[in-house]
């Protein structure tokens, strides 16, 4: 356990279930999210979405609890002065500017009006935006709105920022961009994160924990190293002889498969690595690359689909 | 030695220690907002012609009316108080049918409501603010132009403290029928503009309301006289005692159907205005319990329809 578990979680859910209709998207579901930086990954319909809506307030569970650092934002809506939310789809005014428009969301956030316009300049700095602040909205690329929907959920200083899918509409340059703008808040600013994304590379290059979820269920959740430590899988490249290689592997009773150009061998003991060098060396091959295969966060839909 | 006075400035992240005001804030934020956003204040030139027209046309009339008296050093002869709403209704319904839409519908449109509704407030607090600074800016269009009057009156009048002596329950009783026309016309486009994304729909659908209940209502309560003249809406010319009503006694309640007319029936009450034309006349024929319930259905029905459609609403 790290000491990022020991705290007590900033959101947690409790059995929450939340149905619409006879259709569950969320199924007695337990979880917690403490400090630092936690990815909420699955596939579109997986019940994250919903479950950002029950820990924002905007829904009410139908049976359970989501609570946001102890109070329930349905029902107690001041805690969401706390909370930030970038939400994945357009939700910005066009006919302001971005300086006009943060100013505004801090007030509704409850931070009066001469500290509201310092904190927008500020958080506008920071995102990069500090040039473009007093153009309309609407003239802006989609990275510097992305930009505007991040500074929006920052300008009130909240303890917890709800991400849905930040990267969403982005090309390659700018998602990298955003990614770095995420860690940089979550690392440097001490601001907390709970990042939605169906992306994988996403999530495993920016999150510090993770939350698998799936048709509405909890199918994995705990730190990402975790999941992508080193595993009992040897991988072997080598540029020629390769069945020589494996008939070598065979002779010495290690069982070896192909996998696309690799073989991959998986070890039940330390001193099979001597035998695996040894039949290298016999068949002449000329050897690419010796490892262990990493975890994947791929795995876990691959071991985790029910 | 001199003493430099450069200052280092920490450009990090900063934390936030300063005041935290919570619900009271958001709501006043969003008030203010809304009131900006009626009068098209902080917004280009555009978004502050039409306030700017209406409030002309509101006052204009007043002004008129204050002219001819002071030429005229009569104020009696001339339109007063009691008729001034009946006389600006037209303008008040087509500021609200045109500048509500603008309140509510650009936060649906644009997704800001999202962000509005995980801020600090609930949903009626929202629906509250975005309703009651309209309200507002509609009681005042409606107000402005009676204190105008009141003004030029009390101007063209010989002695001033007489004019205040002998008329001074106009001042009540016309800051209360502009409530009664404020909350009228601030409630029904509203709740109209929670049923689309279209702001030129909402305006486009209040006015046809308006003007088709107005047009059915008269229809249903013509009346033909002998001679073949058939009277509509529009002043009573001479003896109305032999003319028969193409609907007979229902009349008086198809009357009601001329929903534009129910705020001034309510201002004639409170002004204890004898009807000046056929179609007060003949709504006037009815209880005032049953027209004070009328108008107050079609407050509080459309209010209470735009609180749940908003209640309702999935973000």
């Amino acid at each position: 356990m790290t000491g990022s578990q020991i705290s007590q979680p900033l959101l947690e859910a409790k059995q929450l279930t939340k149905q619409y209709g006879d259709t569950v998207a969320l199924h007695s579901v337990d979880m917690g999210v403490y400090e630092g930086i936690t990815g909420l990954l699955g596939p579109n319909g997986a019940g994250k979405s919903t479950a950002m809506k029950l820990f924002l307030g905007l829904l009410q569970p139908t049976s359970g609890s989501a609570e946001v650092m102890g109070e329930r934002p349905y029902e107690n809506v001041g805690v969401r002065a706390r909370l930030g939310y970038m939400p994945e789809h357009d939700c910005l005014p066009g006919a302001v500017t971005a300086s006009e428009f943060l100013g505004h969301m801090a007030q509704m956030s409850g931070i009066p009006p001469a500290y509201a316009r310092t904190r927008a300049a500020d958080i506008l700095r920071h995102v990069g935006l500090d040039e473009e602040r007093y153009r309309h909205i609407k003239e802006y690329s989609t990275g510097m709105k992305q930009r505007v929907k991040l500074a929006q959920a920052l300008v009130h200083d909240p303890v917890m920022v709800l991400l849905d899918e930040p990267t969403a509409g982005l090309d390659p340059g700018g998602r990298e961009e955003m990614l770095q703008l995420v860690r940089r808040t979550g690392r440097q600013f001490g601001i907390s994160i709970m990042l939605s994304s169906h992306l994988m590379g996403d999530v495993e290059s920016t999150c510090d924990r993770i939350i698998v979820i799936e048709g509405g269920e909890i199918i994995e959740q705990g730190e990402v190293s975790q999941f992508t430590q080193e595993t009992r899988t040897l991988l072997i490249d080598v540029d020629d002889r390769r069945e020589q290689v494996l008939a070598a592997l065979g002779q010495r009773g290690i069982d070896a498969e192909t996998e696309g150009h690799s073989i991959v061998v998986l070890m039940s003991a330390d001193e099979q690595l001597d035998d695996i060098r040894d039949a290298i060396a016999e068949s002449e091959a000329r050897l690419r690359r010796l490892a262990l295969s990493r975890g994947q966060l791929t795995d876990i839909f691959r071991s985790g689909k029910r | 030695m001199t003493q430099s006075t450069a200052e280092i400035y920490d450009l990090d992240y900063q934390h936030y220690d300063g005041p935290r005001e919570g619900r009271s804030r958001a709501v006043r934020s969003l008030w203010v907002n809304s009131f900006r956003t009626v009068l098209g204040l902080g917004r280009g030139a555009r978004a502050k012609i039409l306030p700017g027209l209406m409030f002309l046309f509101v006052i204009t009339p007043a002004a008129g009316i204050v002219l001819l008296a002071s030429i005229s050093g009569d104020s009696d002869a001339l339109l007063s108080h009691e008729a001034y709403y009946s006389l600006i209704s037209l303008f008040l319904l087509l500021f609200s049918a045109i500048i509500a839409p603008e309140v509510l519908i650009p936060d649906r449109r644009e997704g800001v409501i999202s962000l509005y509704l995980v801020r600090p407030l609930t949903i009626v607090d929202y629906v509250a603010a975005r309703w009651s600074a309209f309200a507002v800016v509609a009681f005042g269009l409606a107000l402005s132009g009676q204190t105008l009057l009141l003004v030029g009156f009390l101007l063209a009048a010989d002695n001033p403290a007489d004019y205040i002596r002998d008329n001074w329950l106009d001042i009540p009783r016309f800051v209360a029928g502009g409530a009664v026309v404020a909350l009228f016309i601030t409630t029904i486009p509203m709740a109209v503009s929670a049923f689309t994304t279209r702001r030129a729909y909402a305006a486009a659908f209040v006015i046809a309301v308006f003007v088709i209940s107005t047009s059915l209502a008269a229809f249903l309560t013509a009346e033909t006289c002998p001679g073949g003249s058939q009277l509509q809406e529009g002043v009573v010319v001479g003896d109305t005692q032999d003319c028969d009503r193409i609907t007979g006694d229902f009349a008086k309640w198809f009357s009601l159907l001329d929903v534009g007319n129910a705020p001034i029936q309510m201002s004639n009450m409170i002004f204890d205005k004898d009807p000046t034309n056929s179609n007060e006349r003949i709504a006037a024929e009815l209880n005032s319990v049953v027209r004070v319930a009328w108008y107050a259905l079609l407050v509080v029905g459309p209010g209470a329809l735009l609180l749940m459609r908003y209640r309702r609403m999935s973000i």
